[in-house]
């Protein structure tokens, strides 16, 4: 079971890209939860993630987010800008499979 | 322009958004207004109701104003009072912050904002009446002096708190017993600096600290505020920073909403009392004629242009994937798919066409062609020309959005059509490339 968080201001425009990710990890026959959170939710969230992923426009969370993942051990990105304008769910489900993996 | 200067500019945004993003004071603020968002919201389908423009139509006069006097309570309750909720809410989340019990700084906030606020209504030639705390002090006119005193009782309360100049129960005492003593000193020194600051402003300089801040701090910054320049620089900045692909909004809205909700809450209260909106510009000019025109840089036009009169592949798909989200106003795929980000193609209808719109939709409402958004609290997911109608209560307030859509995609059309030259020529050598490696 992977579980991967997205953060956005509000959770609101990640919310189409957990759908596209969801659809696709599905048609690879893997199991996974992903969910999207406003920012102030994203450091108790984390809690119960393997990855937390970033909207692009919110990039500058990143150092902050990061500071609070070292304490779970798990990786925080920025989500590639073009996959993310492209909704594209195999694009970035990769992206946090790498991550991930860098573990 | 090119990409390397792009990045160097980005490197310096990146930064100060996160700092003005995580700064304390601002995302308590945002927070604090958040508190008083679904309240905001009760109060103002009540306003709605009470206002529909057929009612005079279907219902006698008497009938009407009964109407009117039984929901007008629920805008008195929710923004009538707003400063109350925003002033707990500081004093909650600024104590929350410092991790330190929450719902006691957000209890010695109010009090505090309380000691400061006179118990006295004056109107002009009649005897004063005690023991009556003026609505409006509660509301709109309080609301800086409000922020000033939740801010400072905060950091009073939790200064002492840390400093652990609390009394301490022994083992044994039940934890809420042991909770509300441990409250007590903190809240007694805060409260008293309140108590000597009121007695020094109301005895010594006879006046109150309400008539002191509104007087020097609030009404200046509102009026500042509520002027076309300011609204301007506002727009050119978020528009500036969602081109480096940051969040905009949030970095602009922290700034300015304690001026722009002010001057809602000013025209919601004379609005319910005399249908007059004395202010063009607030938080719902900027949410719904900027915003709520299909997202941050009003992209539901860039959206329709494309569908209908472009041609390439690739614009068409970012657009059929922008469509659905951006009728609600989210309209990150088109910022980020078209893309418009670090896009030097796109940065000139990016900035021009918000600006112009917002200088077409201030000209119009000042001029009294279309009546300014009332303060009505309208959520900004909802659609173009309904969100419209909705904040001015009025068909005009619809119909200038569609002007203004179609501003837009003028503004947009020749930049997007030279995007669309360019890809269709790409594609068409790729699509060569393909059935030359084909054949």
């Amino acid at each position: 079971m992977k579980r991967i968080l997205l953060a956005c201001s509000s959770g609101m425009s990640t919310s189409l890209l957990v759908t596209k990710m969801q659809e696709y990890a599905k048609s690879v026959g893997e199991e996974a939860e992903i969910w999207a959170v406003g920012q102030d939710q994203a450091k108790k969230e984390m809690a119960k993630a393997d990855v937390v992923l970033i909207g692009p426009q919110m990039s500058f969370l990143k150092g902050e987010l990061q500071k609070e993942a070292q304490k779970y051990g798990i990786p925080v990105d920025v989500i590639d800008m073009v996959a993310y304008g492209m909704a594209d769910g195999k694009k970035v489900y990769e992206q946090a499979l790498k991550l991930m993996g860098d573990k | 322009m090119n990409q390397a200067l792009f990045e160097k500019l980005s490197k310096i945004l990146v930064p100060i958004a996160g700092k003005l993003n995580n700064s304390r004071y601002l995302q308590v603020l945002r927070d604090a207004f958040m508190l008083a968002f679904p309240l905001t919201i009760f109060g103002s389908i009540a306003v709605v109701i009470a206002n529909l423009p057929f009612l005079d139509k279907v219902m006698s006069e008497n009938s009407l104003n009964t109407l009117k006097e039984m929901l007008g309570v629920a805008p008195n309750a929710t923004m009538g009072v707003m400063t109350i909720f925003v002033v707990f809410g500081i004093g909650y989340y600024l104590s929350k912050s410092y991790e330190v019990e929450g719902v006691f700084g957000g209890a010695i906030a109010l009090a505090s904002f309380l000691l400061l606020t006179p118990f006295v209504l004056q109107v002009e030639g009649k005897e004063a009446v005690q023991g009556v705390i003026p609505l409006d002090r509660l509301g709109a006119k309080g609301m800086f002096l409000g922020m000033i005193t939740a801010f400072t009782a905060g950091e009073i309360y939790r200064k002492v708190v840390q400093k652990n100049i609390t009394i301490k129960m022994p083992a044994g005492v039940p934890p809420a017993v042991a909770k509300s003593f441990a409250a007590l000193i903190p809240a007694v020194v805060t409260l008293t600096f309140f108590l000597v600051v009121n007695i020094i402003v109301t005895q010594i300089f006879k006046t109150n600290m309400h008539d002191v801040i509104y007087n020097a701090v609030q009404a200046p910054l509102v009026g500042l505020g509520s002027g076309i320049i300011a609204t301007m620089i506002a727009i050119f900045v978020t528009q500036i920073l969602w081109f480096f692909g940051l969040h905009g909004q949030i970095i602009i809205n922290s700034v300015m909403d304690p001026i722009w909700n002010t001057l809602s809450l000013e025209n919601l209260n004379a609005y319910t009392k005399t249908g007059e909106v004395p202010h063009v510009v607030s938080k719902q000019f900027i949410e719904i004629y900027t915003v709520g025109m299909g997202g941050t840089g009003m992209t539901l036009a860039v959206i329709f242009a494309i569908l209908l009169f472009m041609k390439s592949k690739q614009m068409k798909q970012v657009a059929k994937l922008g469509l659905g989200p951006g009728i609600f106003n989210v309209n990150e795929p088109i910022i980020f798919g078209l893309p418009v980000v670090m896009n030097p193609l796109v940065i000139v209808p990016w900035i021009l066409a918000p600006m112009v719109v917002t200088l077409v939709t201030y000209l119009a409402m000042s001029s009294g062609l279309v009546p300014p958004p009332n303060g009505v609290a309208v959520p900004w997911t909802v659609p173009i020309f309904i969100n419209g109608i909705m904040a001015t209560n009025s068909l005009a307030g619809g119909l200038l959005q569609v002007v203004n859509f179609l501003i837009v995609l003028v503004i947009w059309f020749p930049f997007l059509k030279f995007i669309d030259r360019m890809n269709l020529q790409k594609e068409r050598e790729e699509g060569q490339d393909a059935a030359k490696s084909a054949s």
